[in-house]
């Protein structure tokens, strides 16, 4: 059998999904306790944490000085055009915004939660139409296309918003996994259980932060995403993140093939398991969502302390993108942990059978998805 | 000169016996290689002073010897024997260099190699068929030693096979020559294509059909080639790199020299069978190729398949076709010690060459990717691929083939075909798709297909990238060899009894100008 199919290498089963409803419903964390362990995931956050900070910037770049343009020749250079840049550009010697897009176009494309409910609205569709009015009088490419294409602009409009609020999304995750790595670093969390506390109690404190998205067209500001819309932090763009990247992902085509005849990819998109937390760490040298960019990014930041630990480790330099992913999903596993812990019905504590129960759904709800994930990286 | 070729490996082997206390064997590799470096240096300086317009033997030089028994020591060279010298000097010197860690006797091993090497130059030099005979079983006992001593877990059987066939083949080449000599009465042994004329047809078709079972079972052709790929299985990668690359080359250069240049007439009385021959050795190397699960078995069968073209070639005995079973010769040699070392690197770093275990080893980081795109370079050559020292070789012997014998030359492309049937399995099971190395029954596996293979070094791939170089460089700039060989493929079939009898007028020359 020449290429492996996808049922092949989804790995999973290992611990079972009791196992991992028991540890939650205990508030134990899914990652073992090793000094290993805490030395990837607090490292890998760091490098992640400077690489969402680039992002970050970028996508918030793009929706607001990119909008409705429509050949953004210079989206991935930040506003500066010199030589210098333009030639790093040109010789990779860059970040990987691309992998950016990809995951705003999964959350886009998967649509959950309340960022995307507001996106069909009529408020959105009257907002759309004020901008696109404004926008169509001095811009007689788009007041050609608008007519010809009436619902182009508009998805244009849909992809800028989601590109903001992402990059709002990833600028509070950059501060924590920064923080985070100060905070080991100065011996305040030193344990894997001390990481997943430290996210959740960031997630929660950011839980409220509104999101809200403008632009400027010719000199007057129009609201893409008001602040009446009445958008959250964690219910409307980290939630639908955690599903649509973490989770759903899309399946890409590679040496690993997928056959949608045989139902390999499930028609119904819920049930979609090709997010980061099942990607297969070995390259798979396909399209779509290649993790192997968010790799390569990582690594250039990668610190001094896990360089030396992966150089110590099966091929050194040579694997090191390997390496990164596996650690990164470790790490992945302590976001969700904490995304979990932060966003049970009622407490762990609570004595109410009613609570009990709803927490129990809770728990083996999530439970079932995370058992066909990369768990054994979890040992 | 020529004696250097054999005073500079026989000299190194009996230096290297007696070099005095225990030498690390590190040391006994350095003085192997200084001593093979020489060889190949000296076989430069050969080829430098060989006039390519010549076609009679060259640099000749004689000693009587055993003068009462027709044994002289009698060397010379043409442009038959010199590229095979060439390649015999550089693939010695490649297994040495791909030798690592000789776990018992290493002053005994690479003895050998160089005793292998000086005797497969003595072969191939001899103009003398006492001579010829002697060297060409000089190197049996030694190539015999190191499958038995140096092979894998069956090797005792592989080694015993091929001793037993090898010396049939050997006892049936010197009964030949004893019997041209008893014929004829003539036993001076020199290599005189005129001598056989004086045979009656029956005695010529009977030394010839001695000498062709004698060098079928050392090139091999079907069906004796049955000790072949147990012999490849079972031996070392640098001994497999030697037996495909250069003394297989021995049954060839014996078929084109002894059995087409001592028995003109006779073999165009045979043409016509043994170009189907041919076409069924190409086609059953190539069919059993397929069937193989062993990487190296494959690649041993597709030997079977590819020496099949040289007797296709030797048979329609045109001056392009002989021009083909020269290049042939040459870029088999070549390739096919590419393959070996490459599965010889497969096979240390994953412990299998199962194709049905192997999976994704291009896998870019945890993979082999440089050793799978040498190998899809490999087998890309194999299969006869423009640009590549095969398609040049396969399409001089089809090209030169087909007017003469246009069935057996067709079978023989549909060979080349399937040799891309059978690579590509190879590369598809195990260079392409997720990495793994289990034998994947499981429906789901849960991620057990992880796997960490040490990286090569790049030290480990430059014999194979060496070789790939010469595989490019002859497939665009053929050239150089077949100037270097063209006038004697052209002399070889100028024999009068058999250009008239073959074609009945005078052939226009070919090759490549």
């Amino acid at each position: 059998m020449p290429i492996i199919s996808a049922d092949l290498v989804h790995a999973g089963g290992m611990p079972s999904a009791g196992e991992l409803q028991s540890k939650l419903l205990a508030g134990a964390t899914l990652l073992a306790e090793t000094a290993d362990h805490l030395i990837e995931v607090v490292d890998v956050l760091k490098s992640y944490g400077e690489v969402l900070d680039a992002y970050s910037t970028n996508l918030i770049f793009q929706a607001e000085q990119q909008f409705l343009l429509p050949f953004p020749l210079f989206k991935y250079l930040d506003g500066e055009r010199s030589p210098a840049k333009i030639w790093r550009h040109l010789n990779h010697d860059r970040i990987n915004f691309e992998y950016a897009e990809y995951c705003m176009k999964a959350m886009l494309w998967h649509g959950t939660g309340g960022l995307d409910a507001y996106l069909d609205s009529e408020a959105f569709a009257a907002g759309c139409a004020a901008i696109i009015r404004r926008k169509t009088r001095r811009d007689p490419l788009l007041a050609l296309l608008h007519p010809l294409f009436p619902g182009f602009l508009i998805e244009l409009i849909r992809t800028a918003a989601t590109t903001h609020a992402l990059g709002q999304f990833w600028r509070v995750m950059s501060d924590l996994f920064l923080d985070l790595a100060r905070a080991e670093t100065s011996r305040h969390v030193t344990s894997i259980e001390a990481v997943v506390e430290f996210i959740k109690d960031g997630l929660v404190a950011a839980a409220a932060n509104p999101i809200s998205y403008g632009v400027e067209v010719a000199g007057e500001h129009l609201w893409v995403l008001p602040p009446e819309a009445g958008l959250t932090f964690l219910g409307d763009v980290a939630v639908p993140y955690v599903e649509a990247v973490f989770l759903r992902g899309l399946p890409f085509l590679g040496t690993v093939s997928f056959n949608a005849q045989a139902q390999q990819i499930s028609p119904d998109q819920a049930q979609f398991a090709y997010g980061a937390l099942y990607a297969d760490p070995l390259p798979t040298m396909g399209a779509g969502i290649p993790p192997s960019l968010l790799m390569q990014d990582m690594y250039r930041h990668l610190p001094e302390r896990l360089h030396a630990w992966y150089l110590e480790r099966t091929r050194g330099d040579g694997d090191v993108r390997v390496k990164i992913c596996m650690s990164f999903q470790k790490a992945m596993f302590c976001v969700t942990n904490a995304a979990i812990q932060g966003t049970f019905p009622g407490p762990l504590s609570s004595k109410d059978p009613a609570e009990q129960a709803a927490n129990r759904a809770y728990a083996a709800a999530w439970a079932a998805r995370l058992a066909v994930a990369r768990t054994d990286c979890l040992a | 000169m020529l004696s250097l070729l054999l005073l500079i490996p026989f000299g190194g082997a009996l230096l290297l016996a007696l070099w005095p206390g225990n030498p690390a064997q590190g040391r006994m590799r350095t003085i192997t290689l200084v001593v093979l470096g020489l060889q190949l240096a000296w076989s430069l300086v050969v080829l430098a002073r060989f006039d390519p317009g010549n076609s009679a033997m060259q640099l000749q030089e004689s000693l009587g010897w055993v003068g009462s028994l027709g044994l002289d020591y009698r060397l010379g060279i043409d442009g038959l024997s010199l590229p095979l010298v060439l390649i015999n000097g550089a693939l010695t010197l490649v297994s040495a260099i791909c030798t690592r860690d000789i776990d018992k006797r290493p002053r005994f091993y690479f003895a050998l190699l160089m005793v292998i090497s000086g005797a497969v130059n003595g072969a191939f030099l001899a103009e003398n068929l006492l001579l010829f005979f002697l060297f060409y079983e000089l190197e049996l006992i030694p190539l015999w030693a190191l499958i038995s001593i140096w092979g894998g877990t069956n090797r005792a059987y592989a080694a015993t096979k091929f001793l037993i066939f090898t010396a049939v083949s050997g006892m049936l080449i010197l009964g030949a020559f004893l019997g041209l000599a008893l014929f004829t009465g003539n036993a001076d042994f020199s290599l005189a294509p005129i001598t056989s004329e004086q045979l009656s047809m029956g005695s010529q078709l009977l030394l010839l059909g001695a000498l062709l079972i004698g060098f079928g079972i050392k090139i091999p052709l079907f069906p004796f080639h049955n000790w072949l790929p147990d012999a490849h299985t079972q031996a070392s990668t640098p001994v497999s790199v030697l037996l495909a690359g250069v003394l297989l080359k021995l049954g060839t250069y014996g078929l084109l020299r002894f059995c087409l240049g001592l028995f003109p007439e006779a073999w165009v009385q045979l043409a016509p069978a043994l170009a189907i021959w041919a076409a069924i050795s190409v086609l059953f190397g190539s069919l059993a190729a397929i069937a193989q699960k062993d990487m190296k078995r494959m690649v041993a069968y597709s030997s079977v398949g590819h020496m099949g073209y040289i007797l296709l070639a030797s048979a329609a005995a045109t001056p392009v076709a002989m021009l083909g079973a020269v290049f042939q010769m040459v870029s088999h040699g070549l390739i096919s010690a590419l393959l070996f070392l490459l599965v010889g690197i497969v096979y240390r770093k994953t412990g299998t060459r199962d194709l049905a275990v192997l999976h994704g080893l291009l896998n870019p980081e945890r993979g082999l990717p440089f050793t799978g795109s040498l190998m899809i370079l490999g087998v890309m050559a194999s299969a006869g691929m423009p640009g590549m020292a095969g398609f040049i070789s396969e399409f001089l012997v089809f090209r030169g083939s087909i007017s003469a014998f246009p069935l057996a030359t067709l079978l023989s492309m549909v060979g080349s075909g399937l040799t891309a049937v059978y690579f590509l399995l190879l590369v598809n099971r195990a260079f392409f798709g997720r990495l793994a190395v289990t034998a994947i029954t499981d429906p789901v596996v849960h991620g057990r297909l992880d796997v960490n293979l040490a990286a090569v070094a790049p030290r480990e791939t430059i014999p194979a990238m060496a070789l790939a170089i010469g595989v490019v460089v002859i497939g665009l700039l053929p050239a150089g060899l077949g100037r270097l060989s063209e006038t004697a493929a052209t002399a070889m079939v100028q024999l009068p009894a058999l250009t008239a009898a073959l074609h009945g007028v005078a052939l226009p020359s070919g090759g490549l100008g």
